[in-house]
């Protein structure tokens, strides 16, 4: 976390992202609000060329040989790209980037199977970063000064998820460092986290579509808690989480389900924000109009 | 009586886990968010491993149900990655030609890795459609797909990768 709260968009005004797959389609509004804040820190977004899907749970669940190599691609192209640092936003695409690349480090045989199937080795010169490490980079103050429209009585569950969540020893980012910016991050945009204990439960991932009658329970536990807690939104940090937290549920009453990036978007005025809002599966535009947020 | 040990052998050189550490304090199915879906709970598994009943895990619903969601290995006392013994057990599931315990999540997981073969990228729509043909549940559900539709979740327009021949390559074809 070396650049911690000091404002880091001085002298690298790119950042360089992978996109992944939900990004590009069912997510498109966490990748565009967060391209809005992006914009209001004068930072380039610059995609992977060429990138392709991470391998993603069918990849590590069926064949791990494709996982690693599905996964590895991707750093042989940053690597050629001359990427330095390269941003990750889902945290399903950032743990099996980071999981390849440990794979790598530690047992050349990987290595080989990696200059096999590609014809090339990798060096190992990428830094892979989760999205929140970036943000954090920016500074709450910084971040805070672009508070157009406080989110007076916006009162948000944040749900971490089971990615972001475990210890970093297993997934290379474990959100406990950044839980307090996080929240205070929603408290300087004029918002109100509220204290739960469903935050780091799982939201059913890929289940939703084959199990669905499991997971409406799973999601009907996530928002009973949420809401039992007075929330009146829950805060997420994952295309997949986001989906099935919309998606799915049936016993108890549905709450609106914003991107981080999206409520920063909202605080700051963003133009692009009716965009995002109208794609939501739960419109949080009664909830935003009745808080006179829209 | 002998136990057969060639199975458990193989799960753990081929997971890198070691599963002597179960002592079976059960803090892998307690925080499972999905355990009531599995017939065997996570520790049970390792104990059939150790008798040596390869068809009987081979063929379950447990090995397929588990997500991935690392709740049992951020609780297990001697960290016996359980979600890679899930991933290896499927594996040697579907090499062994038996019957598969959940064949629609094996149909997600199929279809999914079939859009990446075919374009580099899942096209999310085509792999919602396929994955429905697939399990016959093309109705199913309908009204939640709509929605995504019609709302604009879904792109209409896949993309393709230049370097699709690298990854079907990498995919053995």
């Amino acid at each position: 976390m070396g650049s911690r709260g000091n404002g880091g968009s001085k002298g690298n005004s790119k950042i360089h992202y992978y996109p992944g797959c939900s990004l590009t389609s069912s997510a498109r509004e966490m990748r565009e609000s967060f391209f809005d804040i992006a914009r209001m820190f004068s930072l380039e977004m610059v995609p992977l060329e060429d990138w392709s899907c991470c391998g993603s749970s069918p990849a590590h669940s069926t064949h791990h040989g494709w996982a690693l190599l599905l996964a590895a691609r991707n750093l042989l192209l940053a690597e050629e790209q001359g990427v330095s640092e390269l941003m990750v936003m889902c945290p399903s695409c950032f743990v099996r980037l980071r999981e390849a690349e440990r794979a790598i480090r530690e047992d050349e045989k990987k290595n080989q199977e990696v200059e096999r199937a590609f014809g090339k080795r990798y060096g190992g010169s990428v830094k892979l970063r989760f999205f929140l490490e970036t943000m954090d980079s920016l500074g709450l103050k910084a971040l805070k000064e672009k508070v157009k429209r406080p989110l007076t009585g916006l009162k948000g569950a944040l749900y971490y998820g089971c990615l972001l969540s475990r210890p970093e020893w297993i997934t290379g980012f474990d959100v406990g460092p950044y839980e307090e910016f996080l929240e205070d991050l929603f408290r300087a945009l004029g918002g109100e986290p509220v204290r739960w204990g469903y935050d780091r439960q799982c939201c059913g991932a890929h289940l939703a579509v084959t199990k669905p009658d499991m997971v409406n329970s799973m999601v009907d536990r996530i928002r009973d808690h949420a809401r039992r807690a007075g929330a009146n939104c829950l805060v997420v940090f994952c295309p997949l989480c986001q989906v099935n937290l919309e998606l799915r549920g049936q016993e108890v009453e549905a709450l609106p389900v914003l991107y981080i990036s999206e409520i920063m978007g909202l605080a700051a005025e963003s133009p692009h924000a009716q965009g995002w809002l109208k794609r939501h599966l739960i419109d949080p535009k009664p909830l935003l109009t009745s808080l006179q947020l829209i | 009586m002998k136990m057969d040990r060639s199975f458990i052998e193989e799960v753990s050189k081929r997971s890198g886990q070691r599963f002597e550490g179960c002592y079976h304090c059960l803090s892998c199915g307690g925080g499972c968010p999905v355990v009531e879906g599995m017939e065997y709970n996570p520790n049970q598994i390792i104990r059939m491993m150790q008798l040596g009943m390869r068809q009987e895990i081979l063929v379950s619903k447990a090995i397929w149900m588990c997500v991935g969601c690392f709740s049992c290995l951020s609780q297990c006392p001697n960290r016996v990655h359980i979600p890679l013994m899930m991933d290896t057990l499927r594996e040697m599931a579907l090499e062994s030609g038996l019957k598969v315990g959940e064949p629609d999540i094996w149909a997600f997981h199929r279809e999914f890795l079939n859009q990446v073969r075919k374009r580099g990228r899942v096209f999310e729509l085509e792999f919602m459609m396929r994955f429905k043909l697939a399990t016959g549940a093309f109705f199913q559900d309908m009204g939640a797909g709509m929605k995504m539709v019609t709302r604009g979740r879904f792109h209409l327009l896949p993309t393709r990768v230049d370097g699709l021949k690298e990854i079907r390559k990498a995919m053995g074809e």
